[in-house]
């Protein structure tokens, strides 16, 4: 596939989110991603990508290894200023803010754009103050609010009555899938209002992967949350919307029910009943 | 047919080559798990050998002394007269036994056989009324005070010949000042008490009659031997001080004189001006009710050992009080027995004594190290004379059943004790009790001080400032490095500090003693000035970056900042020491060093902490950046991104996430940088001054534990207590370094439990 023709084949995103949409609710955008080109070094990684993620739904990014969706959810919090010789151009608009305007304070930006890792990453401290990293690097020290954050972070991710009994203990010591919690309950112990999840839960066994799910589950009636998952039951048992990705480029967006039973494109449909990927 | 039998023979040779392989991949794993273990465990090994090396050349100074008879035989020719002091001479072959009635009988030491027999020229018609050994003892001088007024002076010799290959030790008497009786008293009056110092060519008499004290000070003029001896003569005379005078001592340097009375006081008399003594002191110096039972000069003659009715033996030392004065003071006290003390002997080249009790109780002391080595009863009563050998390994003694006693005495290191090396020691001729290290000196009669305190102050003092110095530098150092350089230029400095480290550390000493502290002396504002200019010209020169235009900011690479500073670190270091002269003419009126002596009192050496400082802290600073720049880099990249991901600043990042998550390998970088710093030798000897003082002051110098080994190791003699101290220091140092380290390892361990993460 040349890059010319897939460029030249743009579509409205926007149209089809409220075109597929089967819920009675008005959709409201949260993220819209403008003609976002992203080039490492001289070599293109994004081809003009177009899409919305709504409002307090679940949003996936799927598609096979190395087609951009990973590097995609980076753009949202802009991660992918950590990497040398990476430039972008288009827009990704929050709420009509464009992230990448020069005004933009990262920092913040990151605090109203949480994410979470494929590995989770506790750091190498107390499940306490795991949890009250985010407040505490914004200068916020008091006891009573850290410590009604930490509970009901905690009890957002499911993990309060696991860990209740032991908040001072090293977070090293939890299992892979309670780390994982415990990382998502650091996300939103400030907030944010959109949450990455970057294949969260590839690391862990199917156990903890479900519990995983029935939490994200519970995190969009709060947060915006969009995921990169490769594994497409599981973008079919937690999302709202799905955007299929290859080589790069987006080539189908639209409502989860929708894409993994009527996808309009025979790439979708190729990757989905598993000739590749 | 042929092609199946090849395809066989192929496939079994390959089955065999597989198997074979198999085997000698196993034999191989095997042996190389065998050598790796061979070769941690013979570390180990070699580790323990070196320590138990040490303990063993360190152990015998804390060995107590043995004494065990050796010999005891009648009193030879006890019809010549009572006794009244014994001597024996260096090899402990020939024994001399000095009798009330002027014989001189010499003795085997071992049988008590009789060699020779001399008697003293004694005018007619005298006795003898007194006698005293001159000091020090080992001139081997003896005075007799006669009844006449007179006094005799004989010089006892051993002469050692060698007949073919047998040692032969012959054994008389001579009269350094002539044969003729010496007119001390030219009333006639009996002398009661006797003290003398003779030298080649001067004697020094005191002597005590009935009612007075007389002074004589003799000076022989060249002619020696001749009876019409010119020599010059000069009499004084002393006011008798209360109680009766029962001792007389002068010292060596026939400087000062004691007077000792039985109402338990001495006087101190100084006796330089021959024809004026003048009496300094005179005090109490036994608790009252207590009788002064014995006393003697400790060798060198700056202090006197007192012995008392209580059991009690008082060390009193001339002692320069606060008007620079001498004045006589007690410095300690051995509590020997709960009877008198009937009996000190002082050994001849040690600051060493062996007492004696009523009871028959002997034992051997170290005033230094106030070490009581041994006690034993070696008689059953008071024996009536004691004498300590020259080399101070054989004790002879006469006991009231009428037996000369000849015992072994074994006393190698009696000189050092935990108290001495550790604590404050009060030395002779010192005012205070200090912590001092001076292990040898010019004179016989030194008071060795072997405080191992100012070595180890002085290893921590410049291991405290080389850390000043490196620590900052190399932590920020390893820290930008790290997490904020571009990786460009990191590839080209880690390596380039890395090899600082290779550079051997006597060009650093060298460089450090010859060249910086020189220049250190002579631009010290500028070494001040530096350290605030040079951070200031960094401020500015990062504030007025963001001046520069835009397109020309965005053409400087991100983490390059560094590379940009060395200029202005270049220019303003150089700024700093060019401004340092006319800043120290101008501000302090001449030298900051006058400036600080003059105004605040602190003193400059030129080679000092400071100098150490940084000479040793450039040698570390490798050591701690290459090991905490690893550990800092070796930060999952997951973490940083995590903080990161949460809205943490970069700065943020570093500080809670990254610094925590390193902190086992910072802390073992520190730690082996200390390690380091302690252990460095060469720089420390080239550039410290070698000076072991107490002395926290940076511009002080300082001596390390490991410096003083390689200073004085060549120079002391094997098997000496010295050699043995500095295998002590040695130990202290090993130990250090061991306990330093496994501490180290401890804490390391620890937070690597509670912080790494992976």
């Amino acid at each position: 596939m040349s890059t010319s023709e897939t460029r030249s084949h743009s579509f409205d995103a926007s149209s089809i989110l409220r075109s597929t949409h089967d819920h009675n609710v008005p959709v409201e955008p949260c993220l819209r991603v403008e003609n976002l080109n992203l080039y490492y070094g001289k070599k293109q990684a994004l081809f003009g990508i177009n899409m919305e993620m709504p409002k307090k739904k679940v949003t996936a990014f799927i598609g096979p290894s190395g087609c951009g969706k990973s590097t995609l959810l980076r753009c949202i919090n802009r991660m992918n200023d950590l990497v040398d010789n990476v430039t972008i151009d288009g827009k990704i608009l929050l709420h009509d803010d464009n992230i990448f305007d020069k005004s933009v304070n990262v920092a913040a930006l990151r605090r109203r754009v949480g994410m979470v890792f494929q590995k989770p990453n506790p750091f190498p401290k107390s499940i306490f103050e795991n949890v009250t990293y985010g407040l505490r690097i914004q200068g916020i020290n008091d006891k009573r609010v850290l410590e009604e954050t930490v509970e009901n972070s905690l009890r957002g991710a499911a993990l309060w009555d696991e860990v209740k009994d032991r908040l001072n203990d090293n977070a090293l010591g939890l299992s892979g899938g309670q780390q994982q919690r415990l990382v998502i309950a650091r996300a939103i112990a400030i907030s944010p209002e959109v949450l990455l999840l970057d294949e969260p839960a590839s690391a862990l066994d199917p156990i903890s992967t479900l519990k995983i799910e029935e939490l994200i589950n519970e995190l969009k009636e709060k947060f915006t949350i969009v995921i990169v998952t490769h594994n497409m039951q599981q973008a079919a048992r937690v999302s709202d919307y799905t955007a299929f990705m290859y080589m790069g480029e987006l080539i189908e967006i639209g409502a989860t029910s929708q894409l993994f039973t009527k996808p309009s494109k025979k790439q979708t449909e190729d990757y989905i009943t598993g000739r590749y990927g | 047919m042929s092609e199946l039998n090849n395809s066989k023979s192929q496939s079994s040779l390959n089955t065999a080559t597989t198997s074979h392989h198999e085997k000698w991949r196993l034999l191989k794993d095997a042996i190389m798990r065998r050598a790796v273990t061979v070769g941690g465990l013979s570390i180990i090994f070699a580790i323990v050998v070196i320590f138990f090396y040490l303990l063993y050349v360190v152990y015998p100074i804390f060995l107590s002394a043995s004494a065990e008879s050796v010999a005891q035989y009648p009193i030879p020719e006890e019809s010549a007269g009572k006794t009244l002091f014994l001597n024996i001479e260096e090899q402990n072959e020939i024994a001399a036994r000095f009798t009330d009635t002027g014989q001189v009988i010499f003795f085997e030491a071992k049988t008590g056989k009789t060699l020779v027999q001399k008697t003293v020229a004694l005018p007619e018609g005298a006795t003898i009324t007194s006698v005293a050994l001159a000091s020090p003892v080992s001139e081997g001088a003896v005075i007799y005070g006669l009844s006449n007024g007179q006094a005799v002076i004989v010089k006892q010799q051993f002469k050692v010949s060698f007949n073919g290959n047998k040692r032969e030790i012959i054994a008389s008497i001579k009269y350094p000042l002539g044969e003729t009786p010496l007119v001390i008293d030219d009333t006639g009056a009996a002398l009661e008490k006797i003290a003398f110092k003779v030298a080649d060519g001067a004697a020094t008499i005191v002597a005590k009659t009935a009612n007075k004290i007389r002074l004589t000070s003799i000076e022989k003029e060249q002619s020696l031997f001749s009876d019409e001896a010119s020599l010059t003569r000069t009499d004084s005379f002393l006011d008798m001080p209360g109680g009766n005078i029962t001792d007389i001592l002068v010292d060596k340097e026939d400087r000062n004189l004691f007077l000792v009375s039985d109402d338990g006081s001495l006087s101190f008399i100084d006796i330089s001006k021959k024809s004026a003594p003048e009496i300094k002191q005179h005090l109490n110096v036994v608790e009252a009710g207590q009788k002064i039972t014995s006393l003697t000069f400790l060798n060198g003659d700056l202090s006197i050992m007192i012995g008392d009715s209580s059991g009690l033996v008082a060390q009193w030392s001339l002692v320069k009080d606060a008007l620079n004065k001498p004045a006589f003071q007690r410095i300690r006290a051995f509590k020997v027995s709960d009877k008198a003390v009937i009996a000190i002997n002082a050994e001849q080249r040690r600051k060493g004594f062996v007492t004696v009790d009523a009871d028959g109780k002997m034992g051997i002391y170290h005033s230094t190290a106030e070490r009581e080595l041994i006690k034993e009863k070696i008689s059953t009563a008071a024996p009536l004379a004691t004498i300590l050998s020259p080399r101070a390994n054989a004790l002879l003694f006469e006991n009231a059943d009428g037996k000369i006693h000849f015992w072994k005495v074994d006393n190698e290191h009696p000189e050092v004790s935990i108290k001495s090396m550790w604590q404050k020691v009060w030395y002779e001729s010192y005012p205070k009790p200090a912590y001092i290290w001076q292990s040898s000196s010019a004179s016989n009669d030194f008071e060795p001080k072997y405080s191992l305190t100012p070595l180890v102050f002085g290893t921590l003092k410049a291991a405290f400032y080389a850390m000043l110095v490196a620590v900052p530098l190399s932590l920020m150092g390893a820290i930008y490095t790290a997490y904020f350089m571009a990786p460009q230029m990191r590839i080209y400095v880690k390596p380039a500090i890395e090899i600082m480290g290779a550079l051997p550390t006597v060009i650093l000493g060298f460089l450090a003693g010859l060249w910086l502290a020189p220049f250190i002396e002579e631009h010290l504002a500028g070494l001040f000035a530096m350290l605030m200019i040079m951070p200031v010209g960094v401020m500015l020169f990062a504030f007025s970056l963001q001046f520069l235009p835009e397109n020309v900011r965005q053409k400087i690479p991100d983490g390059w900042d560094a590379a940009m500073l060395i200029p202005v670190i270049l220019v303003t270091g150089w700024f700093a020491f060019s401004i340092s002269v006319p800043l120290e003419t101008a501000m302090f009126g001449g030298t900051l060093r006058d400036w600080f002596k003059n105004e605040l009192g602190i003193g400059y050496d030129q080679r000092n902490a400071l100098v150490v400082g940084i000479a040793m802290g450039f040698a570390v600073v490798p050591t701690i950046f290459s090991i905490a720049e690893d550990a800092i880099f070796s930060v999952p990249k997951h973490l940083t991104t995590g903080s990161l991901a949460l809205g943490a600043t970069p700065w943020q990042t570093m500080a809670r996430v990254v610094l925590l998550t390193a902190s086992p390998g910072i802390f073992s970088a520190m730690m082996i940088g200390f390690g380091r710093a302690v252990g460095e030798t060469m720089i420390v000897l080239m550039a410290t001054g070698n000076t072991p003082v107490m002395d926290l002051s940076v511009f002080q110098g300082l001596r390390t534990l490991a410096a003083n080994i390689a200073v004085e190791m060549p120079e002391s003699e094997v098997d000496s207590t010295h050699y043995r101290v500095l295998f002590l220091a040695a130990l202290v140092l090993f130990l250090f370094t061991f306990v330093f380290n496994t501490l180290a390892e401890v804490v390391r361990q620890r937070l690597r439990e509670k912080y790494s993460s992976l």
